[in-house]
């Protein structure tokens, strides 16, 4: 099986936070269960709608080859078999931003991910950040729970 | 010139050595004689006639053919050349009597002023002449210190007879009045005391009962032998290079017929003569009738009558204007003299001489074309047609010649000529093409048509500034308009709506790779103004990124792929980017595509790294800005934001555009613009953008939010107008009741546009076109919108509400003295709506004044541009790094204190480099890989050390200021954050190893650490891109900065006043004001002096400083000024009311009273005032008895009126509050500053209370005055600082410290006036284009000056290459020499 980044069930606890911006894209605000995490997370919900109060499994992987090979960077279309299978809504992105918030015991580490402008923001216990690279290319899959 | 008859045969020419081409040095002035006037001339020129009734022209007439043919038929009878060849020759004219020649007038009264009227000595005692003598003989006197020297001589002569004085020749005791010049003649008013004898004399006699009386007149003749007998010592004293005796016309040269050519109108019946042959004939007339008076033996003639006549003639000869001329003698159409053809701007110097008419040139209506690169403009086949460039044959080259010379002049693409090396040339008009396509070769030029990449220059004026003028890569085309990417409008200022542009087509290989290399548009991107894109995607472009740059913009693989290949021509590979959605469909995001658009490929390394703040950014949450406002763009990939017009607009310095320039050069920019204008053209082609009525229909619930706005806006001035009336309103400080009615109301009703502006902006459906125009910033703005949906808003006139054009009130329509919104001109409909009567009336009002405004203030910064760039033009950078003129006269000695080049200054404030965008591109293009972060004292030990290399020492080339930026920016800044940061994950000093927190380590990399890598490459990028930023050597830095300045004022829209912090205290902005500050004013319209308090928290000291300052009259401190009459003494009595000078405490008691009254004008003297206690005083008036109650009444109205505390020159003083905001304990404190009005900078300053030391003045010349001439230099800098900021315009400091320097150079402040410009430069040709032509030709003629052909100008003038730019450097060759072989040729080697 595959290595993830990060697996962790999150109930959405608020659906544009900030008010209706766009059309088609919402803004979920979400609590992980296991490690506590909170997530702000611009989801497309014309393909794949999402209401308040909804659980889901989300896991942030590097690549989505099943043998654990690293992505190349490069797309190809084709019907491999690939961790994508098990999941519903599958994102590709770019970690850009690590940061820190709040001082000492009570510190929490952000990070934040884009994917194609749709932004991801995972606030948590530093050391699950520490797991993370700058620039790095993450898969974000979903699946309903 | 061909003498054919004359020549001498010689059997063997002469040999004439060959020098090359000659080059003109300088050019002397100087005047004219008699002897040299006859010496030139070829023929007498006495008969006023022209033709004889055969067409023959008449000998000894005004076409005499010795001076040259009169028509193309005609032959020159001196060289016998024909029409084409003859230069023309000179004919004479000798006058009856000498007359003035007007030019010199002026010159004439000064030297009579200074030389006795009998024996032509100066009148100057021996002692006073030997001393000026010495000075004007000193070799090191320049031209400026002689002319005034010369000034003082004559002032020094007009004083001995100013009035009626006379003085005595020392040498031969004649008695000499005052001279005064007349009109076109001189005065001598000696008085008639000369008189008497003769008078007396006549007395006795009975048959004549009148006196005599000498006309006080000095008539030529007299002048001119005055002027002969004058030694060479006077004149020399008077600085005239020349005898003056040549200052006055005996006989006039005939110019050649070329220069006023006579032509034949009517199928050749009748001639059309040129002006100057006109008046030559009628002064031929006057001299002959002149002539033939003077020769008649009757005494009583009326000569002098003629001589005037003649005189009249003469001068309008030369000056046709000239004052003076009676009535009779001007013609109703007058005929135009020498002055008028060399004055003005379509005169010889400013028309024919500055500018010149070029050849191979072409215009017409310009259209848009997205398609075309930015370097390329598209040029129509029918222009390329006759466009022609030479080309020379060579093997690369010669078949397409070969064709081009096969088609011919009407086939595109064809030839017009071929020209031999021997200097033949060949139209192909007619001879047989074929036959000369194939004798083409090697050398040959061929004048081919314009064809596709050939290098145009092209222009649209007016030509404000450098960038109106770049050279762009011709692209032939069909149709009939110049074409050209619409990103490149904005530096032409260009639009589509019927301008014309010009285009010039360099003629050889240099001039193109000069134009390419300098003019190129990719090596224009960037204004010099500030360093700010100017070519940048503009209005659909911008549309187009903001609609795909949308957060929910999703393609799938078809229409991504198909919207990647509109970018380009299909030349570039593109590599797919992997979706952002994989499951459940496969979606890519319209940002992924501008990540595609920066980098298509993976080998392209276009790495882009910026952040930006969008209009519509929230201002917190960075990249999670709720509406995406915040621009991310990491390594070429588009993060977050939807792009707008400060990312990828002009007029920003860290959009997307000036980052690809900067850290990629132009190349990656521009290639960047052409692909996105190509992709939006042809997107938003698809896409589809129109506006239409239901876009500005407005909706229900706006309709209600609207009229509540209105509706709270009316009730809040109505309830002021209430209070007004009711005189409860608080008043403003400053201010009294009815203007701070105004101000409120004003206030309020400015602000319900904005406020109903927001309330669309959000109202308005997402998809809503102005909507998205303005928010993308393509066009419009939320005033706009809510202009057309919602309500137009107040309209104002001279920046107040509708005046009143009724008696007391606007219109007829409303009641009288109403203040109502309505009754004052706000508009409450809509366009949409539709606007009432009196609201179109009052908004046509507004729309007038606009145009009114534009009109006038184009023609004013039309000059002040014409004035600047005459000032600044010739000022350069030498090789030693100084800023120089002309002369090379130090101006600066460091170009803006550092050396920097303007155009590429990455920091908003015009610092060089932006560091912390730097900084962030460094980290994320050098990933740390693996390295540790580096500890507080590692990164300052390493930056020390680099900052001790020798690249970053002052002789290295590195100014202080950088350097500390540097060290700051990374000690500061980056160290101490890294710092912090690891104090709040609780990290230690120094690395951890080996503990179960080695994460955290981790963490901090990421956050905020770096390696020694990254801070080596930040630091080697930082040092080595500031060396490359220094200016050029040769740089025209003078120009630059005068369009710099001179360009943004075409911008500055109304709003000539604006409050100075405190209402109703204006101060004078936009054109006007920078139109002082440059004429170095003395006289300014709101001289503000801002004076900071020593103890500036505290409002009763400011108080009181305040009634310091301001004046205050006796009359406002008395109690009484009464009348007080006893039965042996009048007297004035004053009382002065204590409390009142108490409470506004003012340290004024009797005594003071006393000072200030004797001190007054009164003309009161110490005995008179009698201090009776602290607070009473008596005035005794000083006359007779008769005019003693007079005396009293007019001492007592007089008496209110002395200001006994304060400033006279100032007309008031008001308290200025000032928030300060204290950045560390959040404590908001109030601080006072006074605001004076009016001038007296000394006196406030000395005021106690009163920080003298931080005390300002906007009045620069006031400041020069008191401070000097350093502090003047600082305070044109920051005024014209100011009044550029406050119109939202920035512009380097370099340019303002430059235009400060030139105007203080010189030790006084000049004005870049006429009278500042003459101070500044020596070239009389350069005085002579700028203004007062002939004044200055004249002067230059009898100072005998001399100009060395150095400067701009005079350059261009001449036709000389000019010494700045790339002509300043020389080119010295060494050329071995050649050994001569004078053996004989050995027969076999």
């Amino acid at each position: 099986m595959v290595e993830t980044l990060f697996e962790d069930i999150f109930t959405v606890t608020q659906k544009d936070p900030d008010g209706k911006k766009f059309d088609r894209v919402n803004r979920i605000e979400a609590r992980s269960e296991q490690f506590d995490m909170f997530m702000l997370l611009d989801i497309n919900t014309e393909i794949y709608p999402m209401c308040v109060k909804e659980k889901f499994m989300m896991v942030l992987a590097s690549t989505l080859n099943l043998d654990g090979t690293p992505d190349t960077g490069y797309f190809i279309q084709g019907n491999k078999k690939s961790l994508a299978d098990k999941f519903e809504y599958v994102m590709h992105g770019k970690l850009y931003r690590i940061s820190e918030e709040g001082s000492g015991k009570h510190v929490k580490a952000d990070i934040f991910v884009s994917f194609g402008g749709l932004l991801m923001q995972l606030r948590g216990d530093p050391s699950i950040a520490a797991k993370f690279e700058l620039d790095q290319r993450l898969f974000l899959l979903i699946r309903k729970v | 010139m061909k003498r054919r008859e004359e020549t001498i045969q010689v059997t063997k020419q002469p040999y004439i050595e060959d020098v090359g081409p000659r080059k003109i040095k300088s050019i002397q002035f100087s005047l004219f004689s008699e002897s040299e006037i006859l010496k030139q001339a070829e023929v007498e020129v006495f008969k006023a006639a022209y033709y004889e009734s055969t067409k023959k022209p008449i000998p000894n007439g005004l076409l005499d053919p010795h001076m040259g043919p009169p028509n193309k038929n005609g032959h020159c009878e001196t060289c016998h050349g024909n029409f084409r060849e003859c230069p023309g020759h000179y004919g004479y004219l000798v006058l009856a009597l000498p007359v003035y020649n007007v030019g010199y007038l002026g010159t004439v009264v000064d030297i009579l002023k200074c030389i006795c009227k009998c024996c032509s000595s100066i009148l100057l005692n021996d002692k006073e002449r030997r001393e000026y003598l010495k000075n004007m003989r000193n070799p090191k006197t320049e031209f400026l210190k002689k002319s005034y020297l010369q000034k003082k001589v004559v002032q020094r002569c007009t004083a001995m007879t100013t009035g009626q004085k006379t003085v005595a020749c020392s040498n031969c005791g004649y008695m000499n009045g005052m001279v005064k010049k007349g009109q076109i003649k001189i005065l001598h008013e000696r008085g008639n005391r000369f008189l008497d004898e003769p008078n007396a004399a006549i007395a006795h006699k009975r048959e004549i009962r009148s006196s005599v009386s000498v006309p006080p007149e000095l008539d030529p003749k007299t002048v001119y032998s005055l002027f002969k007998n004058m030694s060479d010592e006077d004149c020399e004293l008077l600085y005239l290079s020349d005898r003056p005796e040549k200052l006055l016309v005996t006989s006039i040269p005939v110019p050649p017929i070329s220069i006023r050519p006579s032509v034949f109108v009517d199928g050749g019946t009748q001639s059309n003569e040129n002006d100057i042959s006109e008046r030559l004939k009628k002064i031929i007339f006057a001299n002959a009738g002149l002539l033939e008076e003077m020769s008649d033996p009757n005494p009583y003639s009326r000569s002098l009558n003629l001589w005037i006549n003649l005189q009249m003639e003469v001068a309008q000869y030369i000056n046709s204007d000239v004052r003076g001329v009676p009535v009779q003698m001007q013609a109703t159409t007058p005929l135009s003299g020498f002055t008028q053809r060399l004055k003005g701007k379509q005169g010889r110097f400013r028309g024919n001489l500055s500018g010149k008419r070029v050849e191979y040139t072409g215009r017409t209506v310009i259209s848009p074309d997205p398609n075309l690169k930015i370097t390329e403009v598209a040029i129509p086949i029918l222009m390329a047609r006759i466009l022609t460039y030479p080309e020379r044959v060579s093997q690369h080259n010669i078949e397409k010649l070969r064709q081009c010379v096969r088609n011919g002049p009407n086939k595109y693409p064809g030839a017009k000529f071929i020209r031999h090396p021997d200097g033949t040339e060949i139209s192909l008009m007619f001879s047989s093409r074929k036959r000369h396509a194939d004798e083409l070769k090697f050398g040959y030029i061929v004048d081919r048509h314009l064809e596709d990449g050939d290098i145009v220059l092209f222009n649209r004026q007016p030509s404000l500034h450098r960038m109106s003028i770049m050279s762009h890569r011709a692209r032939i085309m069909p149709w009939r308009t110049l074409r050209f990417n619409e990103s490149v409008c904005n530096p032409y200022n260009a639009d589509f709506d019927g301008d014309e542009m010009n285009m010039h087509v360099p003629q050889t290989e240099e001039a193109r790779t000069e134009a390419l290399m300098l003019m190129g548009v990719q090596n224009n991107l960037c204004t010099p103004k500030s360093g700010e894109i100017l070519v940048a995607s503009t209005q659909d472009f911008l549309t187009s990124s903001f609609l795909i740059t949308r957060k929910d913009t999703f393609y799938d693989r078809a229409s991504f792929t198909l919207i990647c290949s509109y970018m380009g021509d299909a030349m570039d590979p593109i590599d797919l980017p992997t979706p952002a959605f994989i499951k459940p469909v496969e979606l890519w995001t319209g940002k992924q595509l501008f990540g595609v658009l920066l980098r298509p490929y993976s080998k392209m390394r276009v790495y882009v790294n910026l952040t930006v703040t969008e209009k519509s950014y929230s201002g917190k949450e960075e990249t999670m800005c709720p509406s995406d406002g915040f621009v991310y763009f990491r390594n070429s990939e588009l993060i977050s934001g939807q792009l707008g017009k400060a990312t990828l607009g002009n007029g920003n310095k860290d959009g997307l555009y000036s980052v690809l320039l900067r850290d990629y050069k132009s190349h990656a920019a521009a290639t960047c613009m052409n692909r996105l204008a190509k992709l939006s053209a042809r997107w938003i082609g698809n896409h589809g953008f129109s506006i239409g009525i239901d876009d500005v229909t407005p909706g229900e619930t706006l309709v209600k939010q609207k009229q509540g706005e209105i509706d709270r806006n009316y009730k809040k001035c109505e309830d002021c107008i209430q209070q007004f009336n009711e005189g409860k309103l608080a008043v403003q400080p400053g201010c009294d009741a009815a203007q701070t009615l105004e101000a409120e109301v004003t206030m309020s009703l400015n602000k319900v546009r904005d406020d109903i502006g927001k309330i669309c902006m959000k109202a308005l459906h997402w998809r809503n076109s102005p909507l998205i125009m303005s928010q993308c910033g393509s066009k419009g703005s939320p005033i706009n919108i809510s202009q057309m949906i919602a309500c137009v808003g107040q309209q104002s006139v001279g920046g107040r509400r509708a005046p009143d054009g009724f008696i007391d009130r606007s219109l007829p329509h409303f009641p009288f003295k109403s203040k109502f919104p309505a009754a004052k001109g706000f508009v409450a409909h809509s366009f949409f709506d539709g606007l009432s009567a009196t609201e179109f009336f009052f908004h046509t009002m507004g729309g007038r004044e606009g145009l009114v405004d534009t009109a006038v203030k184009t023609a004013d910064t039309g000059y002040m541009s014409r004035r600047l760039m005459k000032a600044l033009e010739d000022l350069a950078v030498y090789y030693d790094s100084t800023v120089r003129n002309a002369s090379a006269c130090i101006v600066q000695f460091m170009y803006g204190d550092d050396g920097m080049d303007p155009s590429q200054m990455e920091e908003k404030k015009g610092r060089p480099l932006n560091f912390s965008r730097l900084f962030m591109k460094v980290k994320a293009t050098c990933p740390p890989g693996g390295e540790k972060s580096l500890s507080y004292s590692e990164i300052c030990g390493i930056v020390n050390e680099r900052l001790s290399y020798h690249d970053m020492s002052p002789e290295g080339g590195c100014s202080e200021a950088f350097r500390a930026s540097l060290s700051d920016f990374l000690i500061k800044n980056l160290a101490e954050t890294l710092k912090k940061l690891r104090e709040v994950l609780l990290l230690g000093e120094e690395q951890y190893a080996g503990d179960g927190r080695e994460y955290l380590e981790n963490i901090a990399l990421n956050i905020s650490g770096i390696t020694k890598k990254q801070l080596q490459v930040f630091l080697n990028t930082c040092i080595s891109r500031y060396h490359l930023k220094r200016l050029e050597s040769g740089t025209a830095i003078g120009a630059i900065g005068a369009q710099s300045i001179g360009e943004p004022g075409t911008q500055m829209t109304l709003k000539t006043f604006h409050f100075a912090g405190v209402a109703s205290m204006n101060v004078t902005l936009g054109v006007p004001r920078i139109k002082e500050i440059i004429n170095a004013a003395k006289n300014i319209t709101t001289p503000i002096i801002t004076a900071k308090l020593l103890s500036s928290s505290n409002l009763t000291v400011a108080r009181m400083i305040k009634a310091r300052i301001e004046k205050t009259l006796l009359g406002q401190v008395a109690k009484s000024i009464k009348i007080v009459m006893a039965s042996r003494l009048a007297s004035i009595v004053i009382s002065l009311d204590m409390e009142t000078i108490q409470v506004s405490q003012l340290c004024i008691d009797a005594y003071t009273v006393k000072q200030s009254i004797l001190t007054s004008k009164l003309k009161v003297k110490e005995h008179q005032v009698k201090v009776l206690n602290p607070r009473k005083l008596e005035v005794f008036p000083h006359a007779d008895k008769d005019k003693l109650h007079f005396e009293l009444h007019r001492l007592k109205n007089k008496l209110p009126s002395v200001v006994v505390k304060g400033i006279t020159m100032v007309q008031r003083a008001v308290v200025n509050k000032e928030q300060q905001k204290d950045r560390k304990s959040d404590v908001k404190g109030e601080t006072y500053e006074l605001l004076v009005e009016g001038t007296g900078l000394l006196a406030v300053m000395g005021i106690e209370g009163v920080d003298g030391r931080n005390t300002k003045s906007n009045h620069i010349m006031e400041v020069q005055q008191t401070l000097g001439i350093e502090a003047a230099r600082v305070s044109i800098i920051d005024e014209i600082n100011y009044t550029m900021s406050s119109h939202g315009m920035t512009i380097d400091l370099r340019h303002m410290m430059l235009l400060a320097d030139l105007m203080t150079y010189k030790g006084e402040i000049l004005g870049i006036t006429r009278h500042g410009v003459q101070k500044m430069k020596d070239s009389v040709l350069m005085l002579a284009s700028f203004e007062k032509t002939t004044d200055h030709l004249f002067n230059a003629s009898v100072n005998g000056r001399d100009d060395k052909i150095e400067g701009v100008s005079e350059c261009i003038i001449m036709g000389i290459p000019m010494q700045i730019g790339t002509g300043m450097f020389k080119l010295r060759q060494c050329v071995e020499q050649v050994e001569l072989n004078y053996q004989s040729d050995p027969m076999i080697s």
